[in-house]
């Protein structure tokens, strides 16, 4: 085995075997620290696909600071014993988990069926070539600024929103 | 007989795959979680799939655009998480639990 | 790795050394910090174990071993235990990524009966295109180790202590990140060598397609005279990230006894102890890096040097060793004026109030370091 695929399948495994744990550990301040697990693993993933860069941004704004927050917000709660963790129902359960694993059989059958296609087969030669961060970085001031600025207006729109959220009555610091 | 060659050759369909089993997985979280933030880190677990296959399509078209769209959907994802977690703060306080039935009592 | 079974052997050992290098060092920063504060509050410190008190650190480690292994009652005992672990890899991982003196060569030479190709070495754990991100992505991990001692140790100062410490981490991170934006931008790479290879030399300044060199040739190209402003920043950033005084509100004694990890002692205590030190290192090494020439030496230049131990009498592969040795001396002598201000400043200064540490990352620090980093941009962008 090559150190490649080596490296390809025990990642592939940290990441779902993350990812099962999100979904299925009743504590949800584990199921959250499993999440970061996850996105570092996934930055890892990155990192086998030589996007260095995105890999780092992966680290720093997922692991680094989204998932800070939600432990934050979960140790803040402190929800030890969660009593109804999982949907009740256990037909609908039994259905909406056969749904999810059809979409993922319809799906992986549909990426098998398709690799016959020249986009599965045909080798990785430029993307080495490539010096991706500071070509990235062109492109995205040129090519897309203006998906760019919105997201800077997008952002703008949301942090007014939470302050506001978070401050109107009924919220942390409202008397109901 | 076994092929190895799946196990011993990576291609972009491993990825793909990767992706589309890290992608179900969170929208079982979403379909049978009923803590909100559970339900929203399912969310962020789906964003992540889709991330894969980005940067794997980027890679294998030679393409840096593929890289562009994972900024573009991590910025939105931030986001997304911030009004989530005011959201569920807010009614924490009221409720003392983040289930999301309690969501239904928004309507006002 | 490497391409065969000694180059892989070497490197692997280089990370163990590399990880050594930065747990043995804070048994002697301990041991500095305390003669340190005795000495800046004109008191005796610890001067009874050995000479200058220097075996203290040895009566320490026996103690810190020897203590009873203790849970509280209440602790989630999952978390309690492993957060000490987690404390001491987001600071390994970013430490060993920093350059410490120049690559050197070892000929190819003959042994077991084959010959074994010319290497190159580099002084450092790994090399790492994209370093400052890697490095910022990899502390930043460190957040969660606070959060998983003070919530598994299941105390009210602990939980409190590790939220406030977050927070902090959180808020400064930006700072952080957004000062040493001028820096990347003014070396035009995210590679740590490659920073350190554009300040070698006298200082001189490039513009409008002039050279203006300064008149005293030992002065250097170093980073702080282009960006005094980002490294003013970085440096208080890095102090709040270190969680160290004045910003370790996180442990605020008066307040919550000792923050996050007032329910450990023992070993557990010192491994957080270790990365406590250990975030201190990598703030030293990288303001090094960024803004004093990393392990250049000033007035000199590494090739400049090379002829000068070559017209001494030593082979080529000899005199590459010892100019590796002589860089890596400079790097620590930089490195350790970081470490004692940062000891200095710990027992100089008094604590911040919370909402003035919120107030200075977010209403100064921060709009500082976006001026700063636009001017930086537009200043390039013309002179160029």
């Amino acid at each position: 085995m090559t150190a490649d695929a080596f490296l390809f399948w025990f990642l592939a495994l940290s990441t779902v075997a993350g990812g099962v744990m999100v979904v299925s550990l009743t504590n949800p301040i584990y199921a959250a620290l499993s999440l970061a697990f996850t996105m570092v693993s996934v930055a890892a993933v990155f990192v086998t696909l030589e996007a260095f860069f995105v890999a780092g941004v992966q680290l720093i704004v997922y692991a680094g600071a989204v998932m800070v927050l939600f432990v934050m917000v979960l140790m803040l709660f402190d929800l030890k014993h969660e009593v109804e963790s999982f949907a009740r129902g256990k037909v609908t359960g039994a259905i909406k988990l056969l749904a999810a694993g059809l979409l993922a059989g319809l799906l992986i059958g549909a990426i098998l069926y398709s690799s016959s296609g020249e986009l599965g087969s045909s080798a990785p030669q430029a993307a080495a070539q490539i010096d991706s961060t500071k070509t990235l970085g062109y492109r995205l001031f040129t090519q897309h600024i203006f998906a760019f600025e919105a997201l800077g207006v997008l952002l703008l729109v949301i942090a007014v929103g939470v302050v506001a959220l978070s401050r109107s009555k009924g919220g942390t610091h409202g008397k109901h | 007989m076994v092929n190895t060659n799946v196990f011993l050759e990576i291609g972009l369909n491993h990825y793909l795959v990767l992706s589309t089993v890290l992608f179900c997985l969170g929208m079982i979280g979403v379909l049978l979680r009923k803590n909100a933030i559970v339900m929203l880190m399912s969310i962020e677990l789906m964003l992540n799939a889709v991330n894969i296959s980005f940067i794997a399509f980027g890679k294998y078209n030679s393409n840096i655009d593929g890289q562009i769209m994972v900024f573009f959907v991590m910025t939105i994802a931030a986001a997304e998480a911030a009004v989530g977690l005011a959201l569920a703060v807010s009614i924490f306080k009221r409720f003392k639990e983040v289930n999301i039935r309690f969501f239904e009592h928004l309507k006002g | 790795m490497g391409n065969d079974v000694f180059e892989i052997t070497v490197n692997a050992v280089k990370l163990i050394v590399v990880f050594l290098l930065m747990v043995q060092a804070v048994p002697i920063l301990v041991w500095l910090e305390r003669r340190g504060s005795a000495f800046i509050q004109n008191r005796f410190g610890p001067n009874r174990v050995g000479p200058l008190g220097l075996l203290q650190l040895l009566a320490d480690a026996v103690k810190f071993i020897t203590k009873e292994d203790f849970a509280p009652d209440k602790a989630i005992r999952k978390l309690f235990y492993a957060a000490p672990v987690f404390a001491l890899i987001p600071a390994t991982l970013a430490y060993a990524a920093i350059p410490m003196s120049l690559p050197f060569m070892v000929p190819a030479f003959e042994m077991l009966g084959s010959t074994w190709g010319p290497y190159t070495f580099r002084v450092q754990g790994y090399e790492i295109g994209v370093g400052i991100v890697f490095i910022l992505g990899v502390s930043s991990l460190a957040a969660y180790t606070i959060l998983m001692a003070g919530w598994g140790s299941g105390s009210k100062f602990s939980l409190l202590g590790a939220l406030r410490a977050a927070a902090q981490v959180i808020s400064y991170e930006l700072a952080l990140g957004l000062s040493i934006v001028g820096v990347i931008l003014l070396y035009g790479t995210f590679n740590l060598t490659e920073m350190i290879q554009a300040q070698q030399g006298p200082l001189q300044f490039t513009a409008f397609g002039h050279t203006i060199t300064s008149a005293v040739s030992w002065i250097p190209n170093w980073g702080i005279f282009y960006q005094p402003i980002g490294f003013l920043l970085f440096f208080a950033a890095a102090f709040a990230e270190s969680n160290r005084l004045p910003f370790d509100l996180a442990e605020g004694e008066a307040e919550l006894v000792a923050g996050f990890h007032t329910e450990y002692g023992g070993f557990k205590m010192l491994m957080f102890f270790i990365g406590e030190y250990g975030h201190m290192m990598i703030a030293s090494g990288l303001a090094t890096t960024f803004f004093f020439g990393g392990y250049g030496i000033p007035g000199i230049t590494p090739d400049e040097l090379q002829q000068i131990i070559l017209g001494w009498g030593f082979s080529e592969a000899g005199a590459g060793g010892l100019n590796s040795l002589i860089h890596f001396l400079s790097y620590n002598v930089k490195f350790a004026i970081f470490l004692w201000i940062f000891i200095q400043v710990r027992w100089t200064l008094p604590r911040f109030r919370y909402d003035q540490l919120m107030d200075l990352g977010w209403k100064t620090m921060l709009p500082w370091a976006l001026a700063n980093t636009i001017a930086t941009a537009v200043i390039i962008y013309a002179v160029s």
